[in-house]
């Protein structure tokens, strides 16, 4: 019997994905909000509390439902990677840092996680909608991605306003 | 001096990021890791299983193995009032592995009815080795059943890859025993 790909995966990928922010956004700090490199150490801790409750709850919890909290954290993830490319691009109108990021970042985190899912899905057979996991993991990496970026815009845009006041 | 002390400040601050990060990245991945050990439990096939003996369909016993050879179901074993009728290879256990198994023979259900009616069953482990040998004795007073209970018979014995061993089986019935009345017991063998 070969190893199969487990669920939590995609919750420890997320959790790494979140500890590179920290130390991506704390490199970069001069162009974000003081707190975000250690908002996003508490993030990685989320995900560990998350391994965690896998663990202990192994025997009750059911592979489906494991799968998506741990593919939901993820796409909470990559939704924080795009945020932070969006608001390098658009608000700070860091270009070339924008597309160095897009590059070096978002686009490598989105792939291997694509292929994770896609993996995990095939591995998994006809349990899980294929079609289905990879339409919504572009439509909801694009959603989330949009809103986080447009609430740091805003915050941004607020800033501006009080700074003209 | 400005610079350097902004300097310092950042590296501090990405020096203890970078150590947290890296003390949450290991307990994740530890965490996971111990995650894929508690799933990758394997099931395999018995190595140690029961076979149908030479006494099956002599002396009205009929032996049943379930499809894996892991349950032994014996029927139609006789008493005799006053007399000792043994069968001598009704079961055996056969180790199929390459490796020598240790195992033992152990109670599981333990007589409750007729003891007014017998005198004994007893099993035995017929090992090659007259020392391996093991005995599972199941005694009446002709009021009740004294079942085993310590465990000096069930000490485990070494059975070698590709051996197997009968459990003979010794029974007698009391002199006034009435014909007709029947025991059940569950023997277990236990496989290391």
């Amino acid at each position: 019997m070969s190893e199969t790909i487990l669920p939590e995966l995609f919750a420890l990928l997320s959790t790494d994905l979140f500890l590179l922010l920290s130390l991506l956004t704390c490199l970069l700090e001069e162009r974000f909000p003081k707190a975000i490199p250690y908002v996003y150490q508490i993030a990685a801790l989320a995900g560990f509390g998350h391994l965690l409750v896998s663990k202990e709850f192994l025997t009750t919890f059911s592979e489906y439902m494991r799968f998506w909290y741990s593919f939901f954290y993820l796409i909470v993830a990559l939704a924080n990677i795009i945020a932070i490319n969006v608001y390098l691009g658009v608000s700070k109108k860091l270009w070339t840092l924008s597309k160095a990021w897009s590059g070096a970042v978002t686009f490598p985190t989105i792939a291997i996680s694509v292929f994770f899912a896609v993996n995990y899905g095939y591995t998994q057979g006809a349990q899980f909608p294929l079609l289905l996991l990879q339409v919504g993991l572009v439509a909801s990496l694009l959603v989330m991605g949009l809103s986080i970026s447009a609430l740091l815009l805003r915050s941004d845009l607020l800033n501006k306003l009080r700074r003209r006041r | 001096m400005k610079l350097k002390k902004i300097q310092f400040r950042k590296s501090m601050k990405f020096l203890t990021l970078l150590l947290t990060s890296m003390i949450i990245a290991t307990a994740s991945a530890a965490m996971y890791y111990s995650l894929t050990m508690a799933s990758t439990v394997e099931v395999y096939a018995a190595n140690v299983v029961f076979w149908v003996g030479t006494d099956s369909g002599t002396k009205g016993l009929v032996v049943i193995l379930n499809g894996a050879n892991t349950t032994a179901t014996l029927t139609g074993l006789r008493a005799y009032p006053n007399a000792t009728f043994t069968y001598t290879d009704p079961v055996r256990v056969k180790n199929k592995g390459g490796t020598t198994a240790q195992l033992r023979l152990s109670p599981d259900v333990n007589p409750s009815a007729n003891a007014d009616d017998f005198e004994y069953v007893k099993f035995l482990l017929n090992a090659t080795t007259s020392g391996d040998r093991k005995w599972l004795n199941y005694t009446s007073n002709g009021v009740s059943w004294t079942s085993p209970t310590g465990s000096t018979s069930w000490t485990t014995t070494g059975i070698t890859g590709g051996s197997s061993w009968p459990i003979v089986v010794y029974t007698k019935a009391r002199p006034a025993g009435v014909s007709g009345q029947t025991v059940t017991i569950v023997i277990k063998v236990d496989v290391d």
